[in-house]
C-alpha cells in the first residue's frame, strides 16, 4: 500500500544517486564528532584520528536520515568502551550502578547529536529517525560509506555516515 | 524564589544532564520522556516557567508538544526552550513559529544555556550576578 502523499513515481536513485562522499567530507564527520565529545563527554576529551581495530565485543548506536539522501549515522565501539563513555557522559549525574539500559541510552544519545548534525549538512530537507542501538549495525554499502576512525582514550571507536545497502536511494516525485 | 522547569527528552542521559545543569542554576526540576508525558505534568497542575523540551521523542514529539501548550491559554506563560539535534535552519524556523521563545543545538554546554536563560529572564538573581 503506498502512502497518501505517494504518486508511485520515483526519481530512481541510478538516475543520478547521491554518493556520500560527494555530500560530506571526513573531516567535517570528524570535526561533528569532536563537537559534540568535548561538549557532552568532557572539555578535555580528546578523539585522536588514528585508525586502529574494534575489540570483537562492540556495540553501536545509529540514527537513520531518510530524505534527499538516505542512510544512517552509525558509532561503533567496544561494549568496555561504551560503559566508560556513559560514566563520562553523566559525571555527577550518573546512577551508582549502571545499567545495560543506561549504556545503550547515552550511545544512543551520542548518536542523535552527531547524526542531526550531520544532517544538518547534508541536503534536506530530511528527517531524522530515533536512535537505536545494537550489537550488529544496520548494513550499509561499503563503497558509499564515510567513515572516521578516531581513538578517544585510547580506544578505537568509528563514526560511519553510510548509504543503506538494500535501499536505493528514491524520494516520491 | 524557586524557578521550575520541566525537561523532555527520550533520552535518560540528556534527561539528567539538563536537569543536573538546572539545578545547579537553583532550578525546581521534574522529567518527561516525550510530549504527552509532559502534557500529562502541565494537566496535574505542577506549573512550570520552562520547558525544555527536545524535537525528536516517541509518542508525541518536541513540535507537536509546542503546539499543544500554545494551543491552551492557561499554559501562556511557561516559556518554550527547545533543546535538541535538529539545526537544520528550516527546523528551527518551525519551531520558533510554533511558539518557542528559544532554540538550543545539541551539543550544548552549560554556559550556552546559562546564556539563554539570562536572556529569557529566566535565571535566578544569585547565578547571574
Amino acid at each position: 500500500m503506498n502512502h497518501p502523499g505517494d504518486t508511485g513515481l520515483r526519481r530512481r536513485a541510478g538516475d543520478a544517486p547521491p554518493a556520500i562522499a560527494d555530500l560530506i567530507h571526513e573531516a567535517t564527520v570528524q570535526e561533528i564528532t569532536e563537537q559534540a565529545w568535548l561538549a557532552l563527554v568532557g572539555e578535555d576529551e580528546l578523539l585522536v584520528p588514528l585508525p586502529a581495530p574494534l575489540p570483537a565485543d562492540t556495540l553501536s548506536s545509529w540514527v537513520e536520515i531518510v530524505g534527499p539522501w538516505t542512510g544512517s549515522v552509525v558509532l561503533t565501539c567496544g561494549r568496555a568502551t561504551a560503559v566508560e563513555l556513559t560514566t563520562a557522559l553523566l559525571r555527577d549525574h550518573a546512577p551508582d550502578v549502571l545499567e545495560d539500559e543506561d549504556v545503550d541510552d547515552a550511545l544512543g544519545e551520542l548518536a542523535n547529536v552527531v547524526g542531526g548534525n550531520v544532517k544538518a549538512v547534508l541536503p534536506g530537507p530530511s528527517v531524522l529517525g530515533l536512535p537505536e542501538v545494537g550489537a550488529t549495525p544496520p548494513a550499509g554499502s561499503e563503497a558509499d560509506t564515510c567513515r572516521v576512525a578516531v581513538l578517544w582514550r585510547g580506544q578505537p571507536l568509528t563514526v560511519s555516515v553510510q548509504s543503506h545497502a538494500e535501499r536505493e536511494n528514491e524520494v516520491p516525485l | 524564589m524557586t524557578v521550575r522547569a520541566l525537561v523532555i527528552d527520550d533520552s535518560r542521559a540528556m534527561r539528567r544532564i539538563v536537569t543536573g545543569t538546572l539545578e545547579g542554576f537553583g532550578y525546581e526540576t521534574r522529567q518527561a520522556g516525550h510530549g504527552q508525558e509532559a502534557l500529562d505534568v502541565l494537566h496535574e497542575g505542577w506549573a512550570p516557567d520552562l520547558c525544555t523540551i527536545d524535537w525528536n521523542m516517541p509518542v508525541m514529539d518536541g513540535l507537536q508538544f509546542v503546539n499543544a501548550v500554545r494551543a491552551n491559554p492557561a499554559w501562556r506563560a511557561v516559556t518554550l526552550m527547545m533543546v535538541t539535534s535538529e539545526s537544520e535552519h528550516g527546523q528551527i524556523v518551525r519551531a520558533l513559529a510554533a511558539g518557542a521563545h528559544e532554540y538550543v543545538i545539541k551539543p550544548f554546554t552549560a554556559d550556552a544555556i546559562r546564556d539563554k536563560l539570562a536572556l529569557l529572564g529566566l535565571l535566578p538573581q544569585e547565578v547571574s550576578l
